[in-house]
């Protein structure tokens, strides 16, 4: 062998290891854990660790896109709805919201229990004001103002509101909202170390403005579905959803069953079913776009399926007609 | 004096050694590294364009790197750079030294002639996989990282140098011994790899067991991409078979279509067109 040809190899080897060896040191923390730090809505902090459902909007991303408009355009609203509830609330969900996240976790009768905290701009004072004026009772829970609304049939059931920092509010049951409060300030674990959540909203956050992440199995058995509802229901572990909204929409849903027969068995059952769409809807042109980016995939027990709507698709939506005159 | 015959190991290190930096610099390699250097340089140029904003977007369709890596490992590597460079490749195995009547010199050297076909085997697989991988490794560093992290996509990464070696293995296998046992090797070669395969990956039914994609296929971690008429057609009837089923009959066209490759340069008598 010729120097020249030895140099070549080891020179093509480097690479090799090189490449490999950073991919290395990315799977087992180096880079990401650096970035996980800071990764994902400040809000996490609130979110107990053992959610079972994560899910984030940037509501303002989502407001403020070309989708909206065009949707505006195509549907006018009508604001009367929307009027009222800012002359209630002083909010204006277009502009004073920033983004929202939401979970649902595991209360304490092993019934799910839920929150959304809130990001944006409020009137305080307003608000409590209204809660109060609809029977909400005020409490103090570890220096937060908190308002107590209970419902159900035997008043049972309470939900509630409160602030958590400036700009930072969160409605839910109490049960959720106090483990939330526990969760930030007594420096308790909050869902950025469940591993395996953080490890999926890596991977569905990054480019997107909204997503959702959850343990399937785990809300299907809190909610104490009749035997044969729950017989129907695919046998899967973890579910993921990811969009992202501008000129169009373009997602994806992901799914982890129990066994890699049973994500085959989904697969076929999807690859069939896009399929027949796909073939159904060939003599309609201004949905072959969408259609034709409709992919199926995923391996082992994973099973993916991606969408995108064009904003093309927007624009042929039928208009509304409106009474002449 | 009695010499000790060399064993059939040495014999092929020899001719290894012999073959390897002869077929790395030669003119076939230009074409090998203009083949995987299309894919590095496509993945620049994407790279560049998703540093000039936050969303990589295609015809209005955002689209992660780990995606587009799928779809680069599909279309680039395992529909065209395998089993091209295992035909030009593989068929010249023995069919180049008959060309230049060369074959002759190799013969009359005290090694088994399967000896030579495996030592040529060997340079083939080293020469390929050299080149093909670290540009695989290359793409994966450019791509990835749009909108997503490396670790994401770092367990499909080595399987897809798994297979795509795998992949370089078997046709290279198959190819040595076309290029053994034909009259016209690469005529033959490239009627397989583009009028065969594709077609037979087509229709549904058996046909499709008598390739080698449709396992190497079953093997890949991504989605395949439905970029044209065919591919719908494909992943239409697709059915994947299963993991260990694809790696038992690739390691058996791997290993049996090698053992063919040697007894045919045992066998045959070849005549040097004067």
């Amino acid at each position: 062998m010729t120097t020249r040809t030895r140099y070549f190899l080891f020179g093509s080897a480097g690479i090799l290891v090189a490449g490999l060896c950073t991919g290395l040191l990315a799977y087992y923390g180096g880079f990401p854990t650096v970035a996980s730090t800071a990764y994902g809505p400040a809000e996490l902090s609130y979110v107990p660790a053992d959610a079972d459902v994560v899910a984030y909007a940037n509501v303002r991303e989502v407001m403020t896109s070309e989708l909206r408009a065009r949707l505006k355009q195509v549907m006018p609203e009508h604001g009367q709805g929307q009027n009222e509830f800012e002359q209630k609330t002083g909010l204006n969900i277009e502009s004073d919201v920033d983004h929202v996240v939401a979970c649902v976790a595991p209360s304490a009768s092993d019934r799910n229990g839920g929150m959304v905290l809130v990001r944006g701009r409020f009137d305080q004072v307003r608000l409590e004001t209204l809660a109060r004026q609809e029977g909400g009772v005020v409490e103090e829970y570890r220096g937060r103002r908190l308002i107590r609304t209970t419902h159900g049939s035997h008043g049972d059931t309470s939900a509630m509101l409160g602030f958590m920092e400036p700009g930072l509010a969160v409605f839910g049951d109490s049960a959720t909202v106090k483990r939330a409060i526990d969760t930030h300030v007594g420096g308790g674990k909050n869902v950025t170390s469940n591993d395996a959540l953080m490890t999926l909203m890596r991977e569905m956050a990054s480019g997107s403005n909204a997503w959702a992440i959850g343990r399937f199995d785990a809300i299907a058995k809190r909610a104490n579905l009749p035997d044969n509802v729950s017989r129907q229901i695919p046998p899967l572990h973890w579910f993921a959803a990811s969009g992202h909204v501008n000129g169009g929409i373009s997602g994806m849903l992901r799914a982890e069953a129990r066994d890699e027969q049973a994500a085959e068995n989904l697969r076929d059952v999807l690859r069939g079913f896009v399929a027949l769409i796909k073939l159904q809807s060939s003599a309609k042109p201004e949905l072959q776009a969408m259609l034709q980016s409709i992919e199926l995939g995923g391996t082992g027990k994973t099973v993916a399926i991606s969408f995108s709507i064009p904003s093309a698709v927007i624009d042929a939506l039928p208009r509304p007609k409106h009474p002449a005159g | 004096m009695k010499r000790t015959p060399i064993s059939f190991l040495s014999s092929a290190l020899r001719v290894f050694d012999l073959s390897i930096g002869e077929m790395l610099w030669s003119r076939r390699t230009i074409f090998m590294a203009l083949v995987v250097a299309g894919p590095v340089l496509i993945a620049a140029i994407t790279r560049g364009v998703a540093s000039l904003g936050p969303v990589m977007q295609v015809n209005g369709t955002r689209i992660a790197g780990a995606t587009i890596f799928g779809l680069m490992i599909w279309v680039f590597y395992l529909r065209f750079t395998v089993p091209v460079l295992g035909v030009f490749y593989g068929t010249s195995l023995i069919a180049d030294e008959v060309d230049d009547k060369t074959i002759t010199y190799l013969f009359t050297r005290p090694v088994p002639r399967g000896a030579v076909l495996f030592g040529k085997y060997l340079a083939y697989l080293v020469c390929t996989i050299f080149v093909v991988l670290p540009s695989v490794v290359l793409v994966y560093l450019l791509v990835v990282p749009i909108g997503g992290t490396l670790a994401q996509s770092f367990v499909p990464l080595l399987t897809d140098l798994g297979l795509l070696a795998l992949g370089l293995a078997v046709y290279g296998a198959l190819f040595a011994f076309i290029g053994a046992e034909m009259k016209r090797p690469l005529l033959t070669g490239l009627m397989f790899v583009i009028g065969w395969e594709p077609a037979a990956m087509l229709f549904p039914g058996y046909l499709r067991r008598f390739t080698v994609a449709y396992y190497l296929q079953a093997l890949v971690p991504h989605a395949m991409p439905q970029d044209s008429a065919t591919s719908l057609i494909q992943a239409m009837f697709r059915q994947a078979p299963p993991i260990g089923a694809s790696l038992a009959w690739l390691f058996v066209f791997w290993l049996g279509f090698l053992y063919l490759a040697a007894r045919a340069v045992e066998r045959r008598e070849y005549v040097l067109e004067q």
